[in-house]
């Protein structure tokens, strides 16, 4: 069978135990696929979707309960860049937690890191031009906190909003970083990313002396693998966007003070709890940004796993960066948990 | 692997299916672009079975968002209902101004009397300054008769005429919790029930919405508190004198226990049952409707604030009667913009027209169901029941009357029927 254009994007054989589900989990591969439905959905929703305050809110309604099959493909974009969070952080567990972080992929492993930021902030752009009461105390809150960052705060506050509040302005720009400006940073980055896997010499496996079994498995074989993933991917995220909607609340008001829902969007949870207990600059931005930088410099500060214990799950020579990442995920789903479990205000 | 890319088709073909299916089920849009906004509304998808509220508000130029607010695209019950104004009363005096005013509506010029909703905020229903004033003089709170609070804080729209004009131009917000005597903090807590701003009492013989709902759509007698019931979704200008017993003559304040007694009976014989067994009645009273004589102003206020009811209320039997020297006061209509002709037009069982001579008050508010006949006699329609009564006069009647004796008292020594 000649190979196809499909074919060709993958090489030629891979290692058969390395290319097992159980140890990659299909992570990455889906965090390309669900990129790919957040693509061909939002651009569906640009048609309908009118990026002012006046019309932000009634557009989406318009979208959801009026266009055919709109409220589907909302739906799918929603919950494709929910569950996107989700497989992103989950593929960077398994790079952390395999070892397969060290040099030479240690650079990948930083466009790897970087790309879970763009998500994150493709997330929350995408959240907030909901424009709605559901989304107002996440954007005040969010952007106070740029606000809040000694020197640079209130001009960068200003380049982000385009005023001194939330407005016209701010929508626009919200809008433009996440159907322009964002999208083409993770599609250049996502891009160098996936071109590093094949240029740091495929997925991390011990040398060819070392390795359980020399078997390897071929582009059409993975192929066939990854058509299977993406029809069961397709029809889990149909089944639940057909039958959980996204989460929709009326029109930002000017009215009242008081935002009806007081919460952070799920995945700035955590963050939201530490603002509770402390300065806003400190805990809202210092912390996470420390969060970052320590997951950063994993691959840079701590030993590397020893090379014939590459290709498995949780080497020993990995202790430290496994133990790091799990404390790293424990505050961060305990913090998210306490916020979730908190009583509203 | 074949046999698991079947299985995978297979599995997403039922979720297709499943997709279809729940996409069937979704309700077909009915979008209505009402003549007045312009803006698409989606309302009637559910509410298509709702009459329509009044002749004088046609679905077609007005829609529903206009009134109750909420979101006009949205399908779903919650969102679609979470910005409603007043919930599903828009006409509640904390948003009347905006879903019933505006300024082409009922919050239009006062000179041509369309400032409805401005003069009910300084009505006696709305501010219940009297009970107030003379609750408070009683226990010592003031030294005085003369309102000083309301339920809610209020701003007369026209300030006194002058030095001898008792009428306040201003009443603050009546707070029973600042109140040192305990008997007026029951009277907040207890009696504070009978007026626009206030929850009906549970009961069907109490059932009225708050502010402009009180007495424009005919809930008397109605269950509100039915979970399921029917919206009563109707306007009425005839409002019959079942709506005004919603509040009136339903009990007793004791003032021992500061509280409101209701009374037991559900009272259907109107003369003796109704009302009070001490109080006298004239035929007049108990058988026509009571806005028959009271005015617009009486009930909704003429944008003075009034210290009580009874100098709000200044209807008496003259107005309509006369007196032995004088008819009643009349006017003749001579142009389409007369008030009377207005007030008429939402009645047509009244045939009033330009040339028609009419009983106006002491303030010169018309009495546009009371008609000069070409014999020069009186005659009156009814507002609701639309029975046409001769109207006696005083003058050149066998009354015995002296001139200033002319509140109903006086005439109700000859005139109450047996009770």
């Amino acid at each position: 069978m000649r190979p196809s254009f499909f074919h060709h994007l993958h090489p030629p054989t891979i290692p058969a135990s390395q290319s097992r589900f159980r140890y990659t989990l299909g992570a990455g591969g889906y965090s390309v696929f669900l990129t790919l439905v957040l693509l061909v959905s939002g651009a569906l929703l640009m048609f309908y979707y009118v990026p002012t305050p006046a019309e932000a809110g009634p557009s989406i309604q318009m979208i959801t309960f009026l266009v055919p099959f709109g409220a589907l493909v909302r739906n799918l974009h929603y919950w494709s860049a929910q569950i996107l969070v989700v497989v992103a952080a989950i593929h960077m567990l398994r790079v952390i937690f395999t070892g397969a972080y060290n040099s030479p992929r240690r650079f990948n492993y930083l466009l790897g890191l970087s790309l879970f930021v763009l998500a994150l902030f493709l997330d929350f752009t995408g959240y907030v031009l909901r424009w709605d009461e559901g989304v107002r105390w996440a954007l005040v809150a969010g952007t106070n906190l740029v606000d809040s960052i000694p020197w640079i705060g209130p001009g960068l506050y200003r380049l982000v909003m385009g005023a001194s509040q939330p407005g016209p302005a701010a929508l626009t720009r919200f809008y433009t970083w996440h159907i322009f400006g964002l999208v083409v940073l993770l599609l250049g980055v996502g891009v160098w990313h996936i071109f590093r896997v094949r240029r740091d010499g495929g997925i991390a496996v011990p040398p060819p002396e070392q390795r359980s079994t020399p078997q390897r498995i071929s582009r059409f074989e993975l192929v066939r693998r990854e058509g299977l993933a993406a029809l069961i991917g397709t029809a889990v995220l149909l089944l639940v966007s057909a039958f959980i909607p996204a989460p929709l609340a009326p029109p930002m008001s000017e009215v009242t003070s008081q935002a009806a829902d007081s919460s952070a969007p799920w995945f700035f949870l955590w963050v939201q709890q530490l603002l509770k207990s402390g300065d806003a600059f400190w805990m809202g931005v210092f912390v996470p940004l420390v969060v970052l930088a320590v997951l950063g410099a994993i691959p840079y500060l701590l030993p590397a796993v020893k090379p014939d214990e590459l290709g498995r799950w949780f080497p020993r020579s990995g202790r430290p960066a496994q133990v790091l990442a799990l404390i790293l995920v424990l505050a961060v789903l305990g913090l998210t948990l306490a916020a979730a479990l908190a009583p509203p205000a | 692997m074949k046999i698991r890319l079947f299985a995978g088709t297979l599995f997403l073909l039922v979720v297709l299916v499943a997709v279809a299916w729940q996409a069937a089920r979704q309700p077909r849009p009915v979008a209505l672009t009402p003549t007045i906004s312009g803006k698409e509304e989606y309302c009637l998808t559910c509410h298509a079975d709702l009459p329509e509220i009044s002749a004088s508000h046609p679905v077609e130029s007005f829609g529903c968002v206009l009134c109750h607010g909420g979101e006009r695209l949205a399908l779903d019950a919650d969102l679609a209902h979470s910005t409603m104004r007043g919930g599903s009363n828009p006409s509640d005096l904390a948003v009347a101004g905006l879903s019933c005013g505006g300024s082409d509506c009922h919050s239009g010029s006062p000179e041509l009397q369309r400032d409805h909703v401005g003069r009910v905020l300084t009505s006696i229903q709305t501010t219940y300054a009297g009970a107030i004033a003379s609750l408070r003089f009683s226990f010592g709170a003031q030294d005085s008769l003369a309102a000083r609070q309301a339920i809610a804080p209020v701003q007369a729209l026209h300030p006194p005429a002058g030095n001898q004009d008792q009428r306040p131009q201003y009443l603050e917000a009546f707070d029973p919790a600042a109140e040192s005597n305990p008997f007026l903090q029951s009277f907040g807590e207890n009696c504070l029930n009978c007026h626009l701003r206030a929850e009906a009492l549970p009961g069907n013989e109490y059932a009225r919405f708050t502010g402009c709902a009180a007495c424009h759509p005919p809930t008397a007698g109605s269950d509100l508190s039915e979970p399921d019931r029917q919206p009563v979704h109707q306007l009425t200008t005839a409002i019959p004198y079942t709506q005004c017993n919603a509040c009136h003559n339903r009990g007793n304040y004791d003032l021992r226990t500061m509280s409101f007694v209701p009374r037991p009976d559900a009272p259907a014989d109107r003369l003796h049952d109704y009302y009070q067994p001490i109080t006298q009645f004239t035929r007049c009273e108990y058988e026509l409707d009571c806005l028959d004589c009271h005015t617009r102003t009486e009930a909704m206020g003429d944008g003075y604030l009034y210290n009580d009811q009874q100098e709000q209320q200044y209807v008496q039997c003259k107005t309509c009667h006369g007196t032995l020297t004088e008819p009643p006061l009349t006017r003749t209509i001579r142009n389409e913009a007369d008030l009377a002709l207005r007030l008429a037009y939402l009645n047509p069982d009244v045939p009033l027209q330009i040339g028609d001579t009419i009983v106006v008050t002491d303030k010169g508010e018309p009495m546009w169901n009371l008609r000069q006949l070409t014999d020069g006699s009186f005659e009156m329609v009814t507002k609701v029941t639309h029975v046409r009564y001769p109207l006696p006069l005083v003058q050149g009647s066998a009354c015995t009357q002296k001139p200033e004796e002319q509140e109903s008292r006086y005439c109700h020594a000859c005139h109450a029927v047996e009770r």
